[in-house]
């Protein structure tokens, strides 16, 4: 308590101090008189009554200070006059401190919002308990690059299996499911087995997980809902336990609420789980004779590496390998990996080559932070002389250069958090749909703590080494043999800085090629005029083929005769997207052929539509024809080929008229197809992928032709062409579903938006890589320019000399230019190492562009020099323009 | 002069709380002097040193000080020993009486023969 008291006196002392040194002064005056007094009463002279009172009290100044140390705080009070002292500094230097201040707010504020988004991408903790022992399990093959099993085998894995503490499966297909009572929605129904929550280690906020008699064949219906799912319809009400709700037109027993920030382990939607009630006997028989397609997931053994799994998990593989057919067997690979990886797919590399770029930015912010403070503190070394000569200690010195950097870092720290909110807005407004979390990223003081440390830590390290040298004799004169080190030193950080912006111009502009490329790549199609509209059907509305049949006839009919549309095409899906639809070209029979296994991983897609198709998306047809009318009810099979795949099939042949077969290898009385025509090629396995052949089937006016099943079945997407504007159009489209079932939901889209959208990921990593490279060089070009400045001034005697002694003005240009011209070329050189070293890290983020390309490194190299030589020009055309009198006067 | 004590650390405070305790309201330059007498003109005190000792006491609520007129009639500081000022020259005291009577029996034990 009195310690309390005290300092919070002493703090007030802080203020007031003249107040209180007036009052000393007055106390000390009157002690002297009365001491004086009763000097001069015991017979002194005043004389010797004056001194031997002054004696006596010990020097007043003493006094004063002993009093003023006491009355105040006097760390406290070296700190207020260090920082105005500091304050005073900077607005005497504001081209300093500016500089200095906005590059460490480019460098705090870029890294900060990348390590933001990046964070949670790679360092995120995921929502399950001991989230680093989850892995998802599986096969992959070149038609699922994702990891899947069938109940085929699940089971011998699940109860053969060493290294997991156990292993959980959802359905591969998310299925849709409507909410059939009041209040009706479409909502996303995963199906899982009975442990996977446990086995994620999750529990409901409310009610209890699955019990095994709920996860049989005709056991209750039961459903966890989501923590959504509550909010938005039940209101978050309790009660919810145990009532039953309407899906599907059934009743279901609700028995528990998701957690909050529960989210399935592929990051789908999940509004209702169900328990996917599959008995073994039942699973391995269903989907002929395969078993049920699954995710599976599971928990490692304490200790056990996801390698140490992959190869005890060889032997069960190797068992299921032999049930796979023969000509697909080599197709298949065992893969298991962590959950993060499953869930962060290739935004791994994408985050990486992000953190790379910023760390590199702010190495070049802190380079040139240090490079300004040293600059500083040459010019300042006399300065300290004196200061030092005056009696400051060297702890006194230092301490006042450690206030300085912290008062930068504190400046730029502030802009930098300013700057960082503002990017970070831009990095949401950019991104691509596919990184996950990304509507979640916020700044994170942890970094900003991170970043402000390094800059201060970077500031103090260049800030203290001159105020610590032992001050040295002639410093006071101005004499001393300059500042050798410093220099030296500040050249090589100018040397690093440029080679880093080397690197980072590099991956900037290899990713402009790439993304320009990517843009105007040839997709095949017209995406002018053209509207897209996606429908997904019930599963529960529209179980039967027929009727998702008469759907979208009645749905196409209605557009066709709507306002200047010119042509309606149904398909189930469109190019140039990836990710669905596609067979094993091996599979794939021709009529008086013998079968073969040749090529048999290459994958072909597959692809249902509507005789429009061609017509809408303007792909011509190069031999014999598309798709009739009248073929649309003709009890005959029609299939149209992409050039590509004619071309494999029959080399140098006409196909038209050829017959395939694409499921013999399922059904033995697969349909034969009649290959009516061959379509030119078409930008199909994503913007980025490999063209892949392609074959079209004709969906006929005929029940089996709709009769696929899961999300992909129940979808199609209409094509449309219309004179009017898109906005008119899908309000008009809308209208249209809405008269035929009002509870569908329409993704309306024009068709190049779709294939803009697909652009998204190349569009996010070119401009932040490319904006992060500009932040880079306009740095690196600061620091070059403060160098060769710097170096000017120091020089402007010598130069003087030179110019008295007959150089002329060329001489003097060149000197200067020579000297930048050495750091730019050391510079570019190294960078050129690096960025030829670095550069492969990008190559699977390319299209179209190796990742050494020669006119992207001689683009850069170019550029840098250019702009590099720009930067010296002003203060060597200055060094140039010094007057020898002046010059040899300032000495 | 040679032959005076320094006032060593800490002991000032208390010598400064005994003399308020006995003089009631005084200036420092009276306590000082006042300590000097009371020590039988032994202890040589630096005047100025007694200042800070004074501000310090004062930031502890020791004691209070207030503007007034000397006995001579000159404008001076008087200080007085306020209550939790009292409180610790007891307790102050109290451990400083203990602290010497332990000194002085060590002293004396060691001179006895055993």
């Amino acid at each position: 308590m009195k310690g309390l008291r005290v300092l919070m006196l002493r703090l007030a002392g802080l203020f007031g101090g003249a107040q209180r040194e007036r009052e000393l002064t007055e106390e000390l005056d009157s002690h002297l008189q009365m001491h004086i007094d009763d000097n001069l009463r015991v017979g002194m002279t005043p004389e010797e009554a004056r001194r031997e009172a002054l004696l006596r009290l010990g020097g007043v100044e003493q006094t004063r200070q002993a009093y003023r140390e006491r009355s105040t705080l006097p760390l406290f009070e070296i700190l207020v006059q260090d920082v105005r002292y500091s304050l005073r500094g900077f607005a005497r230097s504001p081209i300093f401190t500016i500089t200095a201040i906005v590059t460490l707010m480019l460098g705090i504020g870029a890294t900060t919002a990348v390590f933001s988004v990046v964070d949670r991408i790679l360092f995120r903790a995921l929502p399950y308990a001991h989230a680093d022992r989850l892995v998802s399990v599986g096969l992959v093959q070149s038609l699922e690059t994702q990891e899947f099993m069938l109940g085929g085998f699940y089971y011998d894995w699940r109860n053969g299996q060493k290294p997991f503490e156990a292993m959980t499966s959802e359905n591969a297909v998310t299925g849709v499911c409507d909410l059939t009572e009041r209040n009706p929605a479409q909502l996303s129904c995963p199906l899982v087995e009975a442990n996977f929550l446990p086995v994620l280690g999750i529990s409901p906020v409310l009610g209890r997980n699955f019990l095994p008699e709920e996860d049989r064949p005709g056991g209750p219906k039961v459903a966890l809902i989501s923590y959504g799912l509550w909010l938005s319809h039940y209101d978050r009400d309790p009660g919810i336990l145990n009532k039953t709700i309407d899906i599907d037109g059934q009743p279901v027993r609700v028995i528990g609420v998701l957690p909050k920030d529960f989210e399935m382990p592929r990051l789908q939607a999940a509004d209702v789980l169900f328990p996917m009630a599959a008995d073994e006997a039942t699973d391995r028989k269903s989907n002929s004779g395969l078993g049920g397609p699954k995710r599976v997931f599971a928990r490692l053994k304490p200790g056990v590496s996801v390698e140490q799994a992959h190869a005890e998990l060889e032997p069960l593989f190797e068992r299921t390998q032999k049930w796979i057919p023969a000509e697909i067997r080599s197709n298949f690979k065992l893969k298991v990996r962590s959950l993060r990886d499953r869930q962060m797919q290739d935004v791994h590399l994408t985050a990486w080559v992000l953190l790379g770029t910023v760390f590199a930015v702010l190495l070049i912010a802190c380079a040139n932070v240090a490079s300004l403070l040293m600059a500083r503190a040459a010019v300042r070394r006399r300065e300290l002389a004196v200061r030092s000569a005056l009696g400051a200690s060297r702890a006194r010195l230092a301490c006042q250069a450690l206030t300085e950097a912290v008062l930068l870092s504190l400046a730029g720290a502030v802009a930098g958090c300013v700057l960082a909110e503002g990017l970070l807005h831009v990095f949401l407004a950019l991104a691509p749909a596919g990184i996950p979390y990304l509507d979640k990223v916020h700044l994170d003081l942890r970094i900003v703590g991170f970043t402000v440390a390094l800059s201060f830590v970077c500031g103090a390290l260049f800030g203290l080494a001159p105020a610590l040298e032992r001050p040295r004799e002639g410093m006071l004169t101005g004499r001393f043999p300059g500042s050798i080190s410093h220099g030296t030193v500040r050249q090589w950080l100018v040397v690093g800085q440029i080679a880093a912006s080397m690197v980072l111009l590099t991956g900037a502009l290899l990713l402009l090629r790439s993304f320009w490329n990517v843009q105007n790549q040839q997709l095949g199609m017209r995406e002018d005029n053209t509207l897209t509209a996606s429908v997904t059907l019930g599963e529960h509305n529209y179980a039967a083929p027929e009727s998702k049949m008469v759907f979208f006839q009645q749905l196409a009919t209605r557009l066709r005769f709507g306002p200047g549309v010119s042509v309606v095409s149904v398909s189930d899906s469109l190019p140039p997207a990836d990710g669905h639809g596609g067979m094993r070209y091996g599979e794939i029979l021709v009529a008086g052929r013998p079968r073969s296994a040749e090529g048999a991983g290459a994958v072909v897609k597959e692809r249902w539509v509507s005789p429009e198709y061609f017509r809408a998306l303007d792909i011509p047809i190069v031999r014999g024809e598309g798709f009739r009318e009248e073929e649309l009810g003709s009890s005959d099979h029609f299939v149209v080929l992409s050039e590509q795949l004619a071309g494999l099939l029959f080399p140098g042949q006409d196909p038209v008229g050829k017959r395939l077969n694409f499921d013999h290898v399922s059904f033995s009385d697969a349909p034969w197809y009649t290959v009516t025509g061959v379509a030119a090629n078409v930008k199909n396995g994503g913007l980025t992928g490999e063209e892949e052949p392609e074959f079209y089937k004709l969906r006929r006016d005929r029940a089996e032709d709709w009769a696929g099943n899961g999300r992909w079945g129940q979808t199609s997407v209409i094509v449309l062409r219309s004179s009017l504007a898109p906005a008119e159009m899908s309000r008009w489209i809308r209208s249209q579903v809405a008269a035929l079932d009002p509870t569908l939901p329409v993704d309306i889209a024009t068709l190049q938006q779709r294939v803009s959208k697909l652009a998204d990921q190349p569009r996010f990593q070119t401009t932040l890589v490319g904006f992060f490279a500009a932040i880079g060089l306009v740095l690196a070009v600061i620091g070059l320019y403060g160098v060769i400045a710097f170096l000017v001034a120091q020089r402007t005697q010598e130069i003087g000399v030179r110019m008295a002694l007959g150089a002329a003005r060329g001489d003097i240009l060149r000197l200067v230019m020579g000297r930048s011209l050495r750091l730019i070329v050391c510079g570019t050189v190294a960078g050129l190492a690096a960025a030829l070293a670095v550069s492969r890290v990008l190559s699977s983020l390319l299209f179209g562009v190796g990742s050494h390309d020669p006119v992207t490194f001689a683009l850069v190299t170019l550029l840098l020099i250019v702009v590099a030589l720009l930067a010296t020009l002003v203060p060597a055309r200055r060094a140039a323009s010094v007057n020898p009198m002046e010059a040899l006067r300032a000495e | 002069m040679g032959d005076k004590a320094d006032v060593w650390q800490g002991t000032l405070a208390l010598m400064v709380l005994k003399t308020l305790e006995a003089m009631g309201s005084m200036h420092g330059y009276g306590i000082a002097r006042r300590i000097e007498q009371t020590s039988g003109n032994l202890l040589s005190l630096n005047y100025g040193t007694l200042y800070p000792a004074l501000l310090k006491l004062e930031q502890e609520g020791s004691i209070a000080a207030e503007w007034g007129v000397s006995e001579n009639n000159r404008r001076a500081k008087f200080y007085r020993l306020t209550r939790a000022g009292k409180k610790q020259l007891e307790k102050e005291a109290q451990s400083w009486g203990q602290t010497t009577a332990i000194v002085a029996r060590f002293l004396a034990s060691s001179e006895d023969p055993v």
